[in-house]
């Protein structure tokens, strides 16, 4: 057999493994993360049949096999256990089973998704007051003064429109 | 050679181009020790492409963003591109590095997918062309195990997925990921490690012969008690040692299977035995009458 394929296929056989240990650790849904677990024993799978190639003997080959009986038995249990844990609460969401974590940990913020992008949109407000750009305020305003003084500037107001 | 080939009756599900590959391999063979710093050079590649490929694409997701899909697959086949060119020439690269291409793009959309069923979907594509791989190492009842293990179990959580997802808006937690900055760093950083201890020089061991069982006989085949059958093995030792090892692989593993690791098969029907026991009892419904 050549190296350079034994090479290869190793290199091929970690990038599975990293692929599944990635999914494994980002993923929240319990049946991806299932899977994942899956692409990791796959990646090992073609590590062991590279080597079993390579010194040409079948103790990989029969590894790879008990690496397959332990990957339905865990098939098997992890489907049951999804199953009862859907029944319980409701949801695959992992977060939801994390009474055992440390309570010192920050809690993940959720954001809830949307489909669409966010879009800031400003409220139309009727506008209401004196405009701060053509009427600014003077320094020495007095807002307590404003409470009954709304009056007199009105009416001062009024005095210079009159005028 | 015919005798070699066609007398197990098992040996014959072997097609000719596997063989053809085989000794068309044997020429390309003659590794010039600058290749091997060439390939460990030309490996980084695939860790670094990986790494910050699979933080952008959990980031953005593959579903929203065309241009992103797009820059992906672009990226996945320069990396194929580089380690193909660095590799010999051959059928047998040729077809595996075509199953690599493929089951690492499967496992990068099963990554991304934000929906499980596409996720569902990439993983298949992944696991079907590892099947592909393994069958081209020679390892047939393992590729058909794995086939129908990986195959029906993904088939099981298809259904899973349809019962549990059928919702056409998407669930938070299957958007949502938990950290990914972090565990693409992790991950980048492990290939790396990986890829540069399998591609330094002298990394792979020399073929050792196992010679403590006995009994399973993996290189010493039945032909080698006649002189027709020595004079056919000495044939092919002179073309490709890897040769005599690849007919009679299915019977030499169930051989080797069933006398020198028979324990361990019946520790695996146990394991079966128990898991299937464990599994009825934890997805059974818990009755109201049980006290």
């Amino acid at each position: 057999m050549n190296e350079t394929m034994t090479q290869n296929l190793l290199v091929f056989g970690g990038v599975l493994f990293v692929i599944g240990m990635v999914g494994f650790l980002t993923r929240r849904s319990l049946i991806l993360m299932f899977l994942s677990l899956e692409m990791m024993l796959s990646g090992v799978s073609v590590n062991l049949i590279a080597f079993s190639r390579h010194h040409q003997n079948y103790q990989g080959q029969i590894l790879a096999i008990m690496v397959l009986t332990i990957a339905a038995c865990e098939a098997a249990i992890a489907l049951a256990l999804v199953v009862s844990l859907y029944r319980r609460k409701a949801t695959l969401d992992i977060m939801v089973w994390d009474e055992l974590s440390e309570t010192l940990m920050p809690k993940m913020a959720e954001i809830p998704y949307t489909s669409e992008e966010i879009e800031m949109e400003f409220p139309k407000l009727t506008p209401a007051g004196l405009d701060p750009m053509t009427r600014p305020i003077s320094a020495n305003f007095d807002a307590q003064s404003t409470e009954n003084g709304e009056s007199v500037k009105a009416s001062s107001m009024e005095a210079g429109t009159h005028a | 050679m015919n005798l070699l080939l066609f007398e197990n009756g098992v040996s014959q599900l072997i097609p000719n181009w596997v063989i053809f590959a085989q000794t068309s391999t044997e020429v390309a063979i003659g590794t010039t020790p600058s290749s091997d710093t060439i390939t460990g050079i030309s490996s980084m590649w695939i860790p670094i492409l990986f790494g910050a490929l699979s933080y952008v694409l959990i980031q953005h997701g593959i579903i929203k963003s065309r241009t992103w899909v797009g820059a992906g697959l672009l990226s996945l086949l320069i990396a194929a591109g580089a380690s193909f060119g660095f590799t010999d020439f051959s059928l047998e690269s040729c077809i595996l590095m075509v199953f690599f291409t493929i089951a690492a793009g499967g496992g990068i959309g099963f990554l991304t997918a934000r929906e499980p069923v596409y996720a569902a979907l990439g993983f298949t594509s992944a696991v079907l062309s590892v099947c592909g791989v393994l069958f081209m190492q020679s390892a047939l009842f393992v590729a058909a195990a794995t086939m129908i293990v990986y195959a029906g179990a993904t088939i099981i959580i298809f259904l899973f997925v349809l019962m549990f997802a059928q919702q056409t808006e998407l669930r938070n937690y299957d958007v949502q990921l938990n950290k990914p900055l972090f565990s693409a760093v992790i991950g980048a950083i492990l290939l790396a490690t990986i890829t540069l201890c399998v591609t330094s020089a002298n990394a792979m061991l020399p073929i050792k012969t196992d010679s403590t069982r006995a009994l399973s006989a993996a290189n010493l085949p039945d032909e080698l008690s006649t002189e027709a059958g020595r004079e056919v093995a000495r044939k092919l030792d002179a073309i490709d040692p890897t040769l005599r090892f690849i007919p009679k692989s299915t019977a030499g593993l169930g051989r080797s299977l069933y006398t020198d690791y028979l324990l361990a098969v019946e520790l695996a029907g146990t394991v079966l035995l128990v898991a299937t026991i464990g599994a009825i009892a934890l997805a059974q419904r818990s009755t109201e009458t049980s006290s």
